[in-house]
């Protein structure tokens, strides 16, 4: 047994991981606030990675300045799909929404092919690249900043959902939407405000996972292993998002360093099947009791 | 009937979007002879089809501008795949419907074994392509196709062979997708490796699509290679596998495939790709050494063109060749006698798009080079003579 | 305007086609279908076959989401099974091509049973993603099982063939795959005047309320799932017999997803809509090559644009009839009919 291999490896994955919680994290706050499923949200990721591609390969912008203009593009973007496409289908079925979103993929794709071609492209490198070690073991400079980031921003979450009156407001949305009515809550804004955090929380996560790996239209299959992430985590389950964030990046790694890379997907979907068998909401997620 | 099938082929052609430089209605005689083609015009692998496409229609000029072949024009008729093999099948049915199609050019390694019985069936088409699989290198199974450069073992085997003469008893890791493209040649190249005294220490798999590497990474730093060859990509996760390769102080030499060679390609790969190396039948458009074919492709187009550029022409000059010397023969133009003067070629000289006179004794031409990235001049320069496998005995 | 038909038995008011009219359009598509091969190009041929097979999926999956309301996004991976099992009997037993048939229909609807098994207890999105997770599996067991399968480079398989007649050019498979589809597509619209399909569309409006009434939800949850993956998997057989290829590649989840929107265009839980909308989405694409064939004389790089736009269209059509036709092409269609029937009168 090689131990620092294993540390290693275990590193990366975590590093990863945290990037899973954050997308997770966006994923969460629209299903808990509005009781949507965004497969979308590889794609808004994408979307991300490219608008601050534009801005800060296209137009030379200075990174930081890139880096705002984009979270703001993203924040716009979620308020204009909460308007434009989610309102005219609340109190339809969950199954439709759920293929809307995938049709809003599919359409986020196309645009982005549309104007910056099919070809991967590279992110300008904005993070540090000399290595860095923990003890012996090697860390990807990248990956450590990426999650260092993404630990940041959920901290910052937590304490929003907790202290500020919006997020006070998202929470009582997503506990009763008629008591948070009746409260004084304005729940349309409350849903807006959920789609433009969520839209923002993935660009956000999207210029970093661009920034590892690159970009390309094809970057939204990440979305499909944060998909898996929430589903073990519990759909509703913020906490479920961050513990399975970081599992499920650590599971990869090691699927990916002891079986070989082919049994990545195999192994996190696997768990996904094992984990629905034996509790069907998820890990942390709430079991809703039917009536009729 | 005559008047009808004329437009529906005008609007074929309209469709594949190319009406304004092969489709208009000069000199079109039924004697020509057509070169059918499922073109990957867009989708992932676009960047090649567009070469390809280019690579074709300039050819299909320069033959036709010295009057044909025996007085016969050449005529392309494209239509767009998106990489897809559906699409593909379609295309050919579509083409093969509305002309009497002699020559085809193919988009995948999956089209090919698709439509095989198909062109058996049909006998009278030659067909070449984008893939260098080396399934289809075996004239017993697919005896109406080639490809116009070396399979992919062959690739290896061209690379290994560079490393063998290099530094004898080297390690070497494969690095390959989990695709058939990636698979492809990874079996009987560790055989290979043996049989040349190398030690193969890690064969490491990534997913499709997958973007982060650094496990992978981790991995290869384990097994301390002295070489490193990439198969199975064209541009990602390459960059970031050598970026972080490069932070962890490695000193492995990287390689790759064909499909990864081209200068712009490599040249994205950034200031850590300095270096990279890789196996590559045809020269660069902007080679120096003695050729009159690049020069005439330097005066046709003065801006850079790809390595698919050079692979689409020289397939279609090989096809043109083929069809040349059965006619010449006074032979029928069917697919077994076509295939048949492809494979009496000895010593061929492509006008320099190959380095060195060519033969294809069988499906393939097992001849290629060792370039390396110099990013200083942002260019691929030459680091070995040509290595012609059938010469060394491989 | 029509004026009421008169029915004395229940039978003749559950009837498929209730007027002579409807019988004599029945009678009409059926004569253009065998006339169709005669009169079109191997184009046409190639693609009415290629409809053929989406709708007959389609309609298997109609069956599961549409009629039971259960989600799949696993139906490619499905046809995959059958496509694999038909290649696999084809060449190493070479059984005749019927039998194959059933045989990948049946071997599909196994795996769907199984993966149909955790649908009692999980519901709605949460069954959605566990067929993906199926689907992701069965990929990799097309990728690695490499003595059955082939591994990466998949099956290459012979023609079928009955009498001596070998089917290998879309011509000639025409008369397997669209009466095979035909078939299957009466099969369906037959099943929802039974007590089965009508189990299932209960447990579609609410399954506790169906358990309420005594229908056991496993039971035909699970059949709804090995119908479904039947149908799949004989439209997987039609697919390997008219490829002749397969690969893990041919069957990603693009095409499930594909199949989803098809029922949703076309409408789901409506036996004409998952005909529609098969034949509707697999068109669209060759429509689009047309439209950027007809714009290439001013915009000269028009085909460079095909890709892209096919994806937003396809991306685009989900969301607008979601928003704007949710009952998809079937509504448009009943609509259609009734001005018809309605005339002169204003609808």
């Amino acid at each position: 047994m090689d131990w620092l291999f294993l540390a290693e490896v275990s590193l990366a994955g975590i590093g990863s991981g945290g990037l899973y919680a954050l997308t997770g994290l966006a994923f969460v706050l629209i299903y808990k606030a509005t009781r949507v499923v965004n497969l979308a949200i590889g794609e808004i990721l994408m979307l991300g990675g490219y608008v601050f591609f534009g801005f800060a390969a296209g137009m030379a912008l200075p990174h930081w300045l890139a880096a705002l203009l984009t979270l703001a593009v993203a924040g716009l973007f979620g308020a204009a799909v909460e308007r434009t496409l989610i309102r005219p289908m609340l109190g339809e079925s969950p199954i439709s929404v759920f293929m809307l979103t995938i049709g809003l993929g599919s359409v986020l794709v196309g645009t982005v092919e549309l104007i910056w071609g099919a070809n991967p492209l590279m992110l300008p490198d904005y993070m540090p690249t000399t290595p860095l070690f923990l003890g012996e073991a090697y860390v990807s400079a990248k990956v450590a900043t990426a999650f260092a980031v993404a630990a940041v921003v959920v901290a910052g979450f937590l304490l929003l959902f907790r202290f500020w009156r919006g997020g006070v407001a998202l929470r009582a949305t997503a506990g009763d939407q008629a008591a948070a009515y009746s409260m004084g809550i304005n729940v349309p804004r409350v849903f807006s405000l959920a789609w433009v955090i969520a839209c923002v929380t993935a660009a956000g996560s999207g210029m970093l996972v661009g920034a590892i790996g690159g970009i390309s239209p094809t970057m939204g299959v990440f979305g499909l292993s944060v998909l898996v992430v929430v589903i073990v985590g519990g759909l509703d389950s913020v906490l479920g998002a961050l513990v399975a964030g970081l599992f499920i990046g650590l599971l990869e790694a090691l699927a990916g360093a002891y079986l070989g890379g082919e049994f990545k997907m195999l192994a996190t979907f696997t768990l996904l099947v094992a984990v629905l068998l034996v509790r069907p909401y998820g890990l942390f997620g709430t079991h809703e009791i039917e009536r009729l | 009937m005559f008047k009808l099938s004329r437009r529906t082929v005008l609007g074929a052609a309209l469709a594949a979007g190319l009406a304004a430089s092969a489709a208009l209605p000069q000199a079109r005689a039924a004697d020509d002879i057509v070169l059918g083609g499922s073109i990957p015009l867009t989708g992932v692998f676009a960047f090649a089809g567009e070469g390809i496409h280019a690579g074709i229609q300039d050819w299909v000029k320069m033959v036709n501008e010295q009057g044909g072949i025996e007085g016969r024009m050449l005529r392309y008729v494209p239509e767009d795949t998106a990489y897809k093999v559906d699409a593909s099948v379609a295309a050919f049915n579509k083409i093969t419907g509305q002309h009497k199609v002699t020559l085809y050019y193919g988009d995948s390694t999956a089209f090919a074994k698709t439509i095989d019985p198909e062109l058996e069936r049909h006998g009278g088409i030659l067909m070449a392509g984008a893939s260098f699989a080396t399934e289809l290198n075996d004239p017993g199974t697919y005896p109406l196709q080639f490809m116009a450069g070396p399979d992919y073992t062959e690739m290896f085997g061209i690379l290994l062979e560079y490393i063998a003469q290099e530094k004898a008893g080297a390690k070497v890791a494969f690095v390959h997708s989990d695709t058939e493209f990636g698979r492809d040649p990874i079996a009987t190249s560790s055989e290979r490796a043996k049989a040349l005294g190398l030690e193969v220490v890690e064969t490491i798999v990534t997913p499709p699509g997958s973007v982060d590497v650094s496990t992978e990474v981790l991995k290869l730093r384990r097994a301390r290679p002295d070489y490193t060859i990439f198969h199975g990509y064209i541009l990602a996760p390459i960059p970031e596998f050598i970026n972080q390769a490069r932070q962890m102080g490695m000193e492995t030499k990287f390689m790759g495939t064909f499909w990864s060679m081209d200068n712009s390609i490599v040249m994205k790969m950034g200031a850590a790709a300095d270096g990279f190396m890789g196996v590559m039948p045809y020269r660069y458009y902007y080679d120096t050494e003695d050729a009159p074919m690049l020069e005439k492709i330097r005066a046709m187009r003065p801006e850079y063109q790809s390595t698919a550029y050079i692979q689409g022409m020289l397939t279609a000059m090989l096809m043109t060749e083929a069809v040349k010397r059965t006619l010449a023969d006074g032979k029928e133009l069917t697919g077994a006698n076509m295939k048949a003067a492809l494979n009496s070629l000895k010593d061929f000289d492509t006008g320099g798009l190959i380095g060195v006179p060519v033969s294809i004794p069988g499906n393939s031409i097992p001849v290629g080079r060792i370039y390396r990235a110099d990013m200083g001049q942002q260019k691929m320069v030459p680091v070995s003579d040509w290595i012609n496998l059938t010469r060394t005995g491989g | 305007m029509r004026i009421g038909a008169a029915k004395q038995t229940y039978a003749a008011d559950e009837a498929l086609f209730d007027t002579t009219v409807q019988r004599a359009w029945l009678v009409g598509l059926f004569a253009l279908l065998a006339v169709f091969p005669f009169v079109a190009g191997p184009y046409w041929i190639y693609m009415a076959c290629l409809v053929a097979i989406n709708i007959a999926s389609a309609t298997g999956l109609n069956i599961l989401t549409g009629y039971t309301g259960l989600v799949s996004l696993g139906q490619a991976a499905f046809m995959g099974v059958g496509a694999y099992t038909v290649a696999w009997l084809e060449i190493n037993l070479g059984t005749p091509f019927l039998l194959n048939l059933v045989a990948g229909g049946l071997t599909a609807s196994l795996a769907g049973l199984v993966v149909g098994v955790p649908s009692l207890r999980v519901k709605g999105l949460y069954l959605a993603i566990a067929t993906i997770a199926a689907s992701v599996i069965l990929h990799f067991v097309f990728s690695h099982w490499t003595s059955v399968t082939g591994g990466v480079s998949g099956l290459t398989m012979p023609p079928a063939s009955i009498f001596g007649i070998v089917l290998d050019q879309p011509r000639t498979l025409y008369w397997l795959i669209v009466p095979v589809t035909v078939l299957m597509v009466f099969g369906a619209a037959n099943l929802f005047r039974t007590r089965i399909g009508r189990a299932f569309i209960a447990i579609r409006d609410r399954d506790i309320s169906a358990e309420v009434l005594g229908i056991r939800l496993l039971r035909y949850k699970l059949l709804s799932f090995a119908l479904s993956s039947f149908y799949a998997g004989v439209a997987g057989g039609l697919w390997a017999y008219f490829f002749r290829v397969i690969t893990p590649e041919s069957f990603p989840l693009v095409m499930s997803i594909f199949f989803l929107a098809a029922i949703i265009v076309g409408g789901m839980g409506s036996i004409l809509g998952a005909v529609l909308g098969a034949a509707f989405m697999t068109m669209v694409p060759e429509a689009l090559k047309l439209a950027v064939g007809w714009l290439s004389p001013w915009l000269p790089d028009a085909v460079a644009l095909l890709s892209p736009v096919r994806t937003i269209v396809f991306g685009a059509l989900i969301v607008l009839f979601l928003i704007f036709e949710p009952q998809g092409l079937a509504e448009v269609w009943r609509r259609i009919r009734r001005f018809f029937h309605l005339w002169p009168f204003k609808t």
